[in-house]
Formats: structure tokens, C-alpha cells, sequence
């Protein structure tokens, strides 16, 4: 009777945290599909053409392969001798360059956007008033793919690093050992060993450079030129159903362009995978730079300047001065400060909308993924690997794809049950909760593979059942994994703009919207965004710290 | 053929406690069979990575050939790959991506030898080792004594001064190693080769060694011929050891 009773919760939970990822991460995908092609009643695959034959999608369409493809090929270029350098020549403060060079992961793109803007535009920009010419052009193609690159290249420079500090060193020592000089060892050895992270992470920038709005929209909007992301945000502006229409049409295309590229890259490398880790551990022996030292470094230095500190700088600058672009001393003032945080009424909405959201959705995703991780971790469910699946869909979608998705699907009161949600900051919850939820899943499932069952077999022969061995064994051993996953949704959700500018309204600005607002049009002196986007860069550090504590290293940068 | 010393050699790991290896000194003769024998944590695999230039001693000098390859105190550093030893390492280092003939010929093409030399001498070599046939297999088709044989192949293909083994068969069952040790004794003695041979295991220092080197904490504690360490041990500690 006993045994019946705490199976039947424990089934229950896992069936409810099953459905509400079924409901969430696929049924919103499913909906905007069916609802594009049944939009003038019958089934038709027309609008799709249609939406392709129109020469502004097709000069998107060519705009987003240029400048993605561009910012792929130049993260990898950056990316990859910089990870070398770090990991395999005796670089001065080589393990403090590697923190400083992930930085930029942490920090919303966006956010390097409105810096440039303040060093490199072509009218009050920063560098071209010191030089008394009007040199730079931030409002361009190239200076798109600039701001992007500067922090996508992360995507490489992590995972390239990872996978050297990963490989057995020997193959590269043995190499050496053969004759071969420090060129011969890493095109002949290390380069094909790990071309399966590379090929991952070239891969990983090329989603998210597709997938980017913010910086395409900043930068890109000012000088008309439109990717696919930002073209679907200007027919759903439109508000019309047909831009409406055409805005889903077009994200479809997009949704399935990433879909392709993810399971064709993980066909490749799962096919190129060799065994290429060993259980020593020795101390890489690492190559000499002799002269070359300070040289090396002094690289290394300028290089972290411009994807680092002349954007935050750029931004601290932006956010002290009364005149754009003006050094002199009395142009620093506080004033944009007490403008935005004490007399401008959003301010407040603004940050305790996004405070909510992201708290909302870090705690959701949390409880959800400590039922996930443990069906898909600790039990032999059939189809368990379907969660991981549906959980990472939303994540591999642009966001701008997600947020329209959503909107299709809780527009009109849901299956008759809920109301309808458009317009509510629950919504914007939901939208945090379905695009990270796999970040969470990710961290339990670890979490849960770092614990012997045998503990709670042990806690079963003192005669728990399911849901107290849950309460009293997992969840304890499993705070550090939890407290991460909670930071890792929260973190992103905290400052998300993408998804949040198709689904807000009237009262729901989030610090994302809000930023981007003051940036585009309210703000007419300036400053007012580089305010909140230091107080954006601040909080991810100050978290990032928090979490690498919490997580004894292993999470955070 | 090849000598080898140490003369006064030591190596502190930054931020380590005490020394790695700690004022070590060694001569080794042309053509001699030398086994590095101590626990986990002794020195020997240091002391062996120090000769073939992969770490750094912080004082003394080694030379190879009668000529200084590492000396901190005048700033000579000799790096490994114009050391010319060969090395087989524990876990074989085989390369994933090459096959096995390209694994063996890899030394020769970077030092640019011509072609048909290059096919010649990977051919004899494999013969050696008693892999011919297996050219074109890739290093996963193998088992782990065969890639063993891959590595010392290519540590001998380039007829290096000095042959280095660190533990080369701990990681194969106990039969292969027994065939294992004598193949490595027979081509040793074939080619004239001089060889430091790195191990934990007294069975293997015995059977091989012309003289070992038994390691505790950093320091040589007794050098010796088998015969000699085994009649008289210098202290209680060698005679565990070496039981």
C-alpha cells in the first residue's frame, strides 16, 4: 500500500514535469507552423514563397549569410591561435588572459553594441572626435560583424580550450620528440585532434550570429541594413495580420535553416569523434616564447582592450557625459544617472519586471529540471532521451522565432483553459522558461551523474520513500548544481532583449526593452542606456563570481 | 653508440613543496640498459621527461653525447625536438588520425628524407616489431600491444642517440608484458641502443636492466647491477622494494 502510494506521486510529478515541457518547448512550435500554412483556411504552402519572392527578405537573406559567415570565419581566425597561445606556450599570466578573454561570454552583446556606438560613430563618435575625422563608421556591415565577432569569438576560444586542456599531451610531446618544430607539432597533431571542437564551435557562432537581434538592430538599423532576424521584427511591427503572417512565414524558414545546421553538425562530429582523452594526467610540458614573451602578451593585452576594456570604458564614459562624444571635463556630469534611476518611472517597472521574470523562470526551470535530470539521469524510462531533445529545441531556435511562437500559441485563450496571455509578463516568463530551460537540465544532470545511487538505495532500506528520499538525499547533495542552475537561467533572462521585444507592451518594459528603447529613440541626449547597461555588465560579474564560488569552479568563467 | 649524464640535476615545480628530483647524478654508458625503479611520486618519470627536454631542471646539467643539452645556470636549453631520443610514452601516443605507417614514417618526413627511403626504413622498422602488414591500419583497429609496437617503432625509426620508456607496459595484460620484455631486451641488444627505461615494477627492472636506479622522494637511493641491489640492498626500504 505504501510502495503504491509513493510510486503514484512519483509518477505523478514526472508525468506533470513531462507535460509541461511537452506543452511549452514543442506544442508553441507545432502551432506556428499550423497556423501559417492554414491561414487563408485551407492547407497552403504559398505564403512561404510568397515571403521569399519579396526583394527585402531576399537582401536579408544575403545580408545574414554575409555577415554570419564572415563572423564565423574571423571568430576561428581570432579564436584559435589565441587558445594556443594560452594553453601550450608559457604565456605570462597565462590562466588570468584565459578568464579575462572568456569575459565577454557572460555580457549581452547588446550592451557592446551601445559602447561602439559611443567610440565609433560617424558623428559624435568618440575616436573620430579625437582624431578630428570621421574615420570610423560603427553604422556599417563591417562594423557589425566587428561588435559581433568581438564577443562570439568566446564560443571558439571556450571550447577550443577546453578540448586542449582535455587531449593527452603526449601525442603533442611525442610529435616534439620526433623532430618536429612547434608549427609541425600543431598542423601535423593538435590541429586534426581537435577539429571536432573546432568545427562545433565555428558552428555554435554561426547560430548565434543568425540568431543575434540586438546587435543587428542597433547598429544595423541606423545604416538600413536588415538580416533575417531583424526583418521578421519589422513585419510583426508592421501589425497587420499579413506582416504578422509573413513575420511567422519567414521564422519558420529561419527555425528550420538552424534546425538543419544542428543536426548536420552533430551527424559530422559524432562521425570524427576519437578517443583522445587518456586517464594521466601529466603536467603538458609547454613550448618556449624566449624573446617572443612580451611580445606575446602585449598581443594578448591589446587584443582583450578592444573586445574588453575600451567597450566598458566606452560605456562608462557614455554614461557620465552630457554631450555625446565629449572628453573635455565639464561634460562629465551624473547626470544621465539620477535621470535614469530617480526620474524616469520605467526604471523601476523596468527592473523589477525583469527581476521577476528571471527570478520566476530560474525557479520553474529549476524545479522542473530536478525532475527532468532525474528521469533522464537515474531512471530507465523508455524515451527519456525525448526531454533533452524537446528541452534543447527552444535554446537552438532564435529567439526572435520563440518569442512569435509563443505569442501564436497563447494569443487566443489556450485550449480553451488559460486566458489568453498576451501582453502579461507571465508570457515573458515563459519565454525565459522554455529558451534556458536546457541550461538547467544540463546543470542537474550532472549534478545528478556525480551521485552514487547507492545513496538512495541506502535511504529506501531505511524505509524513505520516493518523495522523502527526494527531499531528504537528492535535493541536499544536489544544492551546488542547483543554486548554478538557478544562476544560469536567471543570469541571461536578466537581460534578454530579443525574445522581450516582440512580447512586451504598454507597463512590461524589462531592463532589455528598456535599454533598447533609450538607445533607439527616448533618450535623446544619450547616456541614458549606458547607464543601464553597466548596471547590466556589473550584475552578470558580480554573478559570474557568485556562481564560480558556488560551483567550486566548475560554472561561471 | 650514446652516453648520457646527470650531473647535479634538480627540479622544483613552481609553488610545489620540496624538490621534484633533488641533486641527482648518473652516468650512463653507450649501449647500456637503465631502469628508473621507484613508487609513484619518486622523481623517475621527471628525471626521464628532464632528459628528453619536456620539463626543465632548475640547477645542474645533463648532457647527451658528451654535449650540454640543459644547463639553467648559463641559460642552455636544448629542446626536445633537437634532442634526437626516441620516447615511448604510457599511454602510446599513437595518433588517432594517422596510420600506422604514417605514424612510423612521421620523424622521417619531418626531417625531409626522401620518399623511398622513408618506405624502406618504416618497412624494416615494422618488421622489428613484428607488425608488417598492418601499414595501412588506423590506430583504433589495434589492440593496445600492437599500438604499443606502433610507438616503438616510431621512437626507433629515426635511430635516435638514446631510447626513453616511461612505463611503456602497465597498461597491457600480464602475458603481453612478459613477451613484451623480452622483445624490448632483444631489439635493444640487436640495435646496440643505449635505453632509459622508467618503471615501478621490480619484475621488469630485473629481467631487462643492465643496472637500475631505485628512487625514493626525489633521490637516488641505491644504483647497481639486479644481482648487486638484490644481494645487498643498501636499506630496508630497497629490500621491500626489490623483493
Amino acid at each position: 500500500m505504501r510502495l503504491r502510494s509513493a510510486l503514484s506521486i512519483r509518477s505523478l510529478l514526472l508525468f506533470f514535469a513531462a507535460a509541461l515541457i511537452f506543452i511549452l518547448c514543442v506544442i508553441p512550435f507545432a502551432s506556428l507552423i499550423y497556423r501559417v500554412v492554414s491561414a487563408d483556411g485551407d492547407f497552403s504552402i504559398a505564403v512561404f514563397g510568397d515571403v521569399i519572392a519579396a526583394p527585402a527578405v531576399r537582401l536579408a537573406v544575403v545580408n545574414t549569410l554575409k555577415v554570419c559567415i564572415s563572423i564565423t570565419a574571423l571568430s576561428l581566425i581570432v579564436a584559435v591561435p589565441l587558445a594556443w597561445l594560452i594553453t601550450r606556450w608559457d604565456l605570462p599570466f597565462a590562466s588570468r588572459a584565459r578568464s579575462w578573454l572568456s569575459l565577454p561570454f557572460a555580457i549581452p552583446p547588446y550592451v557592446g553594441a551601445i559602447a561602439w556606438i559611443y567610440l565609433a560613430n560617424p558623428s559624435t563618435g568618440l575616436f573620430n572626435n579625437v582624431l578630428g575625422a570621421p574615420i570610423f563608421n560603427i553604422y556599417s556591415v563591417t562594423g557589425l560583424i566587428f561588435v559581433e565577432t568581438s564577443f562570439l569569438y568566446t564560443f571558439v576560444f571556450l571550447g577550443v580550450t577546453s578540448a586542449l586542456d582535455r587531449m593527452d599531451s603526449s601525442f603533442e610531446e611525442a610529435a616534439r620528440l620526433s623532430g618536429a618544430s612547434p608549427w609541425r607539432v600543431f598542423r601535423d597533431i593538435t590541429l586534426p585532434i581537435i577539429r571536432p571542437s573546432l568545427m562545433s564551435g565555428g558552428l555554435l557562432v554561426f547560430l548565434a550570429a543568425v540568431a543575434s537581434f540586438g546587435v543587428p538592430a542597433l547598429i544595423g538599423g541606423p545604416a538600413r541594413i536588415y538580416l533575417l532576424t531583424t526583418q521578421i521584427y519589422n513585419f510583426q511591427r508592421i501589425g497587420s495580420m499579413s506582416g504578422f503572417l509573413k513575420a511567422a512565414a519567414l521564422a519558420i524558414l529561419l527555425m528550420f535553416v538552424a534546425l538543419f545546421l544542428l543536426i548536420a553538425s552533430q551527424i559530422v562530429i559524432s562521425s570524427k569523434k576519437m578517443q583522445t582523452v587518456s586517464g594521466k594526467t601529466a603536467r603538458p610540458s609547454t613550448f618556449s616564447l624566449e624573446k617572443w614573451k612580451w611580445p606575446a602578451f602585449a598581443v594578448v593585452a591589446f587584443f582583450w582592450c578592444v573586445v574588453f576594456v575600451a567597450p566598458v570604458t566606452g560605456i562608462l564614459l557614455s554614461s557620465l557625459s552630457r554631450t555625446q562624444g565629449d572628453l573635455a571635463l565639464a561634460n562629465f556630469t551624473l547626470a544621465n544617472w539620477t535621470r535614469i534611476l530617480f526620474e524616469t518611472d520605467e526604471t523601476v517597472r523596468a527592473f523589477r519586471n525583469s527581476l521577476l521574470t528571471a527570478a520566476g523562470a530560474a525557479t520553474l526551470a529549476s524545479v522542473v529540471a530536478i525532475f527532468v535530470s532525474y528521469i533522464s539521469v537515474k531512471t530507465r524510462l523508455k524515451g527519456r532521451a525525448v526531454f533533452d531533445l524537446f528541452s534543447s529545441l527552444p535554446y537552438a531556435i532564435p529567439g526572435t522565432v520563440v518569442a512569435l511562437a509563443l505569442i501564436m500559441s497563447f494569443s487566443s485563450s489556450f485550449l480553451g483553459v488559460l486566458p489568453s496571455l498576451y501582453n502579461t509578463l507571465t508570457l515573458i516568463l515563459i519565454a525565459y522558461f522554455v529558451k534556458y530551460l536546457s541550461f538547467s537540465i544540463k546543470t542537474m544532470s550532472d549534478g545528478y551523474r556525480q551521485i552514487d545511487d547507492v545513496l538512495a538505495e541506502a535511504a529506501h532500506m531505511s524505509g524513505a520513500n520516493w518523495s522523502q528520499t527526494l527531499v531528504t538525499i537528492w535535493i541536499p547533495l544536489l544544492m551546488p548544481a542547483l543554486i548554478a542552475s538557478w544562476f544560469l537561467v536567471f543570469m541571461p533572462a536578466l537581460s534578454e532583449m530579443t525574445m522581450t521585444l516582440l512580447l512586451t507592451g504598454p507597463g512590461l518594459e524589462t531592463i532589455g526593452t528598456l535599454t533598447f528603447q533609450l538607445q533607439e529613440y527616448a533618450d535623446a541626449s544619450g547616456g541614458g542606456a549606458s547607464v543601464l547597461a553597466l548596471i547590466v555588465i556589473a550584475t552578470v560579474i558580480l554573478i559570474n563570481v557568485i556562481v564560480k564560488r558556488v560551483s567550486r569552479g566548475k560554472y561561471g568563467l | 653508440m650514446s652516453t648520457v649524464e646527470f650531473s647535479n640535476v634538480s627540479k622544483a615545480f613552481p609553488g610545489g613543496a620540496g624538490k621534484a628530483v633533488d641533486d641527482f647524478n648518473l652516468k650512463i654508458a653507450s649501449g647500456e640498459f637503465v631502469s628508473f625503479l621507484g613508487p609513484s611520486g619518486c622523481g623517475k618519470t621527471t628525471s626521464l621527461r628532464m632528459l628528453a627536454g619536456l620539463e626543465r631542471n632548475t640547477s645542474g646539467r645533463i648532457l647527451i653525447d658528451g654535449v650540454v643539452v640543459a644547463e639553467p645556470e648559463s641559460r642552455l636549453f636544448v629542446p626536445p625536438e633537437k634532442r634526437h631520443v626516441g620516447m615511448v610514452f604510457q599511454s602510446y601516443a599513437v595518433w588517432p588520425h594517422m596510420s600506422v605507417f604514417e605514424n612510423v614514417a612521421y620523424p622521417l618526413k619531418i626531417s625531409k628524407r626522401p620518399k623511398a627511403e622513408i618506405a624502406q626504413r618504416v618497412t624494416e622498422m615494422l618488421a622489428v616489431v613484428e607488425l608488417s602488414g598492418l601499414e595501412q591500419r588506423m590506430p583504433s583497429q589495434l589492440s593496445g600491444g600492437q599500438q604499443q609496437r606502433v610507438a616503438l617503432a616510431r621512437g626507433l625509426v629515426m635511430q635516435p642517440k638514446v631510447l626513453l620508456l616511461d612505463e611503456p607496459l602497465s597498461n597491457l595484460d600480464a602475458k603481453l608484458r612478459e613477451k613484451m620484455r623480452v622483445d624490448i631486451r632483444a631489439i635493444q641488444q640487436k640495435l646496440g641502443l643505449t635505453v632509459v627505461y622508467v618503471t615501478h615494477d621490480q619484475v621488469e627492472a630485473n629481467t631487462m636492466s643492465d643496472r637500475i636506479v631505485i628512487m625514493r622522494a626525489g633521490h637516488i637511493v641505491q644504483t647497481g647491477t639486479p644481482d648487486e641491489i638484490r644481494r645487498a640492498p643498501v636499506d630496508a626500504f630497497v629490500a621491500d622494494f626489490i623483493r
